[in-house]
């Protein structure tokens, strides 16, 4: 395993969690959770890693090697790579609908500061 | 039709809501209303197929349908892999059926509103309902992640829906905030799971645990009950639901108190299934803490709330509670009481939300405070919300009668503390909602309202509808043990058995024992003595308002989306360590 | 145009929100993760039998050389159904918070109820706020007169840019890259080389639309990225991988089977079912994301009661 990557996703993903949580501006609130986002990304593609693997893919094999030779081969994780896949078009889709919500919010609330944005509490 | 015709459709039951979701936004160009006829249509098409092998299923065995018949070999499963069993059936059949039923409801009393945004919201409503049946159905951990993350998006397109309300977007900001943080801890799970596992099939993930628990796989169950949790609305990680569920159109509310909520206690039911043998004692302890504190919070939340809707929210969020201790407590008459008393509360809570809906569309008016009066000119909706809260409170003819007793009568063996603490819920929950039904409809109120409108057809059906299952689930406690309850329960207690069924191509889930004395004595003491306290205190809360001793727990309820996300942090952190320390 | 608004005071730290203890519980996530992932295989393990299935069984099901894609869209074809559901969602979300106001029949409760709740923000919010955020719409009015390229600004223009479309050097070089960008995207959906085809192949598409009304200004793009035309487009592609994966059920016992006939491999349609679930999924989330892209450059004011707007054009 790679210590370092995944060493590096825990703590972006820890300073994602700290941003949310001490950021009062609902901007950098969002970035938080694209910094989370990240992170997941660097795990997952760490995660598919095997030592002295090649690609998943089956295009143009090495000399003396076939096709079916390559796939029963040294290759990193094909399904991990679709699992990243997900997180991506996740990523996009939640980002897009948090911004939209932010200028909505910053319409009627005149503010992007979270303590002016509680008219519902207690 | 043969048992494989039968399971090869049912993907249909996701793909025809899915279907009516494309065509609504183009067809609410023509006509709001034409949209939302078509989406009845498509959900009168998925409860179609799920009728259809629920015969088989509540007879006691899983339906299984490998998607693209990618087959399982050597007990690896790379393909997606669908699985009718009775507990996942009939939370697909509640999102359908009473999803039908919201719809119906949209279409007569939100039918004025403009085309184009019925259509949107036709498109988003239809999309959640399908998650929510594709969740039931699932039976691989990274497919229940993608559907979980579909009914969250729609989620957040509907909380916002009126645009003209400040409190709609902020409550759409909080949730999607903490209910973001939540998808990803699950997500962090699943990964983990399978770099340790390589399984993502709920039968693959369960044999290759085994009984030796790694750390990775307890951090795991802590972040899947921290994120289920979130979408469950339990305390600590509930800021986001009385917001979301105030601000949202009422359909929409009724939606994701009767039947998003669950998807979280869904989750949670399934991974404490697929990782039995592993650390069993640690979780379910949890389970019962964090749900009977849910259970007490949401309850003395609730008393003092002045926003009609609010207070249903926390009432939710106390439900909910309540449930998962219930999974907590883990025998089969506390499982099959869980199971009951989640159909019971998707059909009164709906109920209580629409009635809420209702006022508020009809006047603009949203606080207990303002209101009063209501059973003279809306008779129909106060005699729904009396079934409803009749409902809730356990009187004898209702539904929530048998399955609070189920629960109390599991509950009294063995766990002293939880019996408290849910016997004090079900005492200030009665008391929270008499003081609604006092304040709303029969105070009398010297102002006559200036504008209130008329029931419609739609509105008259759904009531009827909510209230008679409430009457019929209550009435009938017998068939409904036998038929639905019991073998609903049979798949969390039979966990095993479903896990190999999902491995292959089927099999049959023994059914687990509960029986219910419907005129026990003891029953109906404690019937007793739970209503009477509460309406003595509710009558005390009304002349008295605003009790000093609610005020630190209310004041902790800051409404800052930072503090919230705190919360839920903290408690995230306690549940991981709660797991791997012990 | 108004002169440059005057420069704020820069505060020398941001207020925060009780950094111990956030600084705390993000510390017990991080130890939380820490102790998950040590405990992870390594990367001499195995790779998992399921991966292993995928790699072996991509030529013979499939003919086709890319296993990711084997993955994504033939053996969990159900869970890109969901994404691209997922993606739908988010798409009518942004639709729905962004929509202008719809005349309505009849007594909507929420609306008063509305006017009520933003009185009640009014009041608390200070005085600065509001006027800051009214000089910013008052400056993003009038508009309209800007000139069609820098070009035709005199030189030395103080900043900001008011022009539409670009530089000719950025307008011709956008001219010469944009059939390159757009066949290299058609490539890699077609030929089914990259991992994920449809979505990234979406993307390219959306970038595409992007480069046209960045250099060009929106009128040259406008007609292309009407919502009535995009939404048709949309509604195409997502009907087309419904009924693309339905039709395994009568055709192959299954949803999502794959019944299309196989070509041989790094042919157009090689890949069979996969092919044709891709080439929809980008026509789906190429016309999704312009959708999402435009709706929030276009987004109004119309739903903030505010007296002085009547709605007018936001900058383009």
């Amino acid at each position: 395993m790679i210590l370092v990557n995944y060493v590096v996703a825990a703590v972006v993903f820890s300073l994602g969690v700290y941003t949310i949580l001490t950021r009062r501006n609902l901007l950098k609130i969002v970035m938080g959770l694209s910094l989370m986002e990240s992170a997941g990304y660097v795990l997952l593609i760490s995660m598919a890693y095997r030592r002295g693997s090649t690609a998943p893919v089956l295009l143009k094999p090495p000399p003396g090697e076939t096709e079916r030779s390559l796939a029963r081969g040294n290759v990193a994780d094909p399904v991990l790579q679709n699992i990243a896949l997900t997180a991506v078009v996740i990523g996009v889709a939640v980002t897009a609908v948090l911004l939209t919500t932010v200028v909505r919010v910053a319409q009627h609330y005149r503010s992007l500061d979270a303590d002016d944005v509680r008219g519902l509490r207690g | 039709m043969s048992l494989t015709g039968d399971a090869a459709l049912l993907p249909v039951a996701v793909v025809a809501p899915i279907t009516g979701a494309v065509l609504a936004p183009v067809l609410g160009r023509l006509s709001g209303r034409l949209a939302l006829a078509c989406s009845l249509v498509a959900m009168a098409v998925s409860a179609l197929v799920l009728v259809s092998v629920a015969g088989t299923t509540y007879g006691g065995r899983v339906v299984v349908e490998h998607i693209g018949n990618w087959r399982p070999v050597h007990g690896t499963q790379l393909g997606v892999t669908f699985a009718a069993d009775p507990f996942g059936l009939t939370f697909a059949l509640l999102a359908a059926v009473i999803g039908a039923v919201l719809l119906l409801f949209t279409a007569s009393e939100l039918g004025d509103l403009g085309g184009r945004e019925l259509g949107g919201f036709a498109s988003l409503m239809q999309l959640l309902l399908a998650a929510l049946i594709a969740s039931g159905l699932t039976a691989d951990i990274l497919n229940l992640f993608v559907w979980f993350e579909v009914a969250a998006l729609a989620s957040y397109g509907l909380t916002a829906f009126f645009l003209e309300r400040p409190i709609a977007l902020e409550a759409a900001f909080k949730t999607m905030v903490l209910t973001n943080m939540a998808a990803f801890y699950v997500f962090v799970a699943i990964a983990v799971t399978y770099a340790g596992h390589g399984a993502l099939n709920v039968g693959q993930v369960r044999a290759a645990l085994g009984a030796d628990p790694r750390s990775a796989d307890l951090v795991a169950l802590g972040l899947v009950v921290a994120g289920f949790g979130t979408k469950a609305g339990l305390v600590p990680f509930h800021g986001w639901l009385p917001d979301a569920h105030t601000a949202a159109p009422g359909p929409v509310s009724a939606l994701f108190s009767g039947l998003m909520v669950n998807l979280g206690v869904l989750g949670i039911a399934r991974f404490v299934t697929v990782t039995h043998a592993l650390h069993r004692g640690q979780v379910m302890v949890l389970l019962t803490v964090v749900g009977g504190l849910s259970a007490v919070v949401g309850a003395l939340m609730a008393l003092v709330q002045d926003d009609l809707k609010r207070l249903l929210a926390y009432d939710t969020v106390s439900q909910m509670g309540v449930l998962v201790a219930a999974l907590g407590v883990g025998t089969p008459e506390s499982l099959t009481g869980m199971v009951y008393q989640l159909v019971n509360h998707a059909l009164f809570k709906t109920l209580l939300f629409l009635c809420a809906g209702a006022i508020v569309h009809a006047t603009g008016m949203t606080r207990l405070s303002e209101m009063g009066g209501l059973a003279r000119h809306r008779p129909l909706v106060t005699v729904a919300f009396v079934v409803g809260v009749a409902a809730i409170s356990g009187v004898p003819p209702m539904n929530g009668y048998v399955s609070l007793g189920l629960i109390h009568h599991a509950v009294e063996t063995g766990h002293p503390v939880l019996l408290v603490a849910l016997t004090l819920a079900q005492v200030v929950t009665v008391a929270a909602l008499a003081r609604a039904t006092y304040l709303a409809f029969f105070r009398r109120r010297d102002d006559d309202y200036d504008r209130i409108e008329k029931p419609s057809v739609g509105m008259v059906v759904s009531f009827a509808v909510l209230a008679g299952g409430c009457v019929a689930f209550g009435a009938l406690p017998g068939l409904v043990l036998d038929h639905l309850a019991r073998p609903a329960a049979s798949s969390l207690t039979a966990g095993g058995a479903y896990a190999r069924a999902v491995l292959h191509y089927g099999g049959r889930l023994p059914l687990p024992e509960a029986t219910f004395v419907y005129l026990d004595p003891m029953q109906l003491l404690v019937i007793g003595g739970t209503i009477l306290p509460g309406l003595l205190l509710a009558a005390r809360v009304v002349r008295h308002p605003g009790p000093r001793l609610m005020r630190p727990l209310q004041a902790l309820h800051t409404g800052g989306v930072n503090d919230y996300a705190t919360y839920a942090v903290l408690g995230a952190v306690v549940c991981v360590f709660g797991l791997v320390l012990t | 145009m108004s002169e440059p608004a005057p420069e704020r005071e820069l505060h020398g730290r941001e207020p925060m929100h009780r950094p111990w203890l956030g600084a705390l519980a993000a510390g017990g996530v991080l130890v939380g993760l820490v102790v998950a992932f040590a405990d992870l295989p390594d990367e001499t393990a195995a790779l998992p039998a399921i991966a292993r299935r995928a790699m072996v069984q991509t030529l013979p099901k499939f003919r086709t050389t890319e296993p990711v894609s084997a993955v994504v869209y033939g053996f969990r074809a159900m869970d890109t159904f969901g994404e691209t559901f997922l993606l739908l969602a988010a798409v009518v979300s942004v639709v729905v918070l962004t929509r202008t106001r719809e005349p309505r029949r009849g007594f909507v409760g929420e609306e008063r109820a509305g006017e009520e709740e933003q009185r009640r923000v009014d009041r608390g919010g200070s005085d600065e706020g509001s006027r800051t955020a009214r000089e910013a719409e008052a400056e993003e009015e009038g508009l309209g007169d800007a000139p069609a390229t820098p070009d035709d600004e005199p030189l030395a223009t103080p900043a900001p840019e008011r022009a539409e479309a670009m530089t000719v050097v950025t307008r011709t070089a956008v001219r010469v890259v944009l059939p390159l960008l757009a066949v290299a995207g058609c490539y890699l959906v077609s030929q089914g080389y990259s991992p994920g085809g449809g979505f990234p192949a979406g993307a390219v598409a959306l970038g595409l639309v992007l480069l046209v009304h960045t250099a060009f200004g929106y009128r040259r793009i406008a007609p292309v990225v009407r919502p009535v035309v995009m939404e048709a487009v949309e509604t195409v592609g997502a009907l087309a991988i419904i009924v693309a994966l339905l039709l395994g059920i009568p055709f192959a016992g299954s949803f999502a089977a794959s019944w299309v006939p196989l070509a041989p491999e790094q042919t157009l349609r090689s890949g069979g079912i996969l092919q044709v679930f891709s080439v929809s999924e980008l026509v789906e989330v190429g016309s999704g994301l312009v959708i999402v892209v435009f709706a929030l450059i276009g987004m109004r004011h119309d739903w903030a009661p505010d007296p002085e707007s009547d709605g007018s054009e936001d900058d383009r």
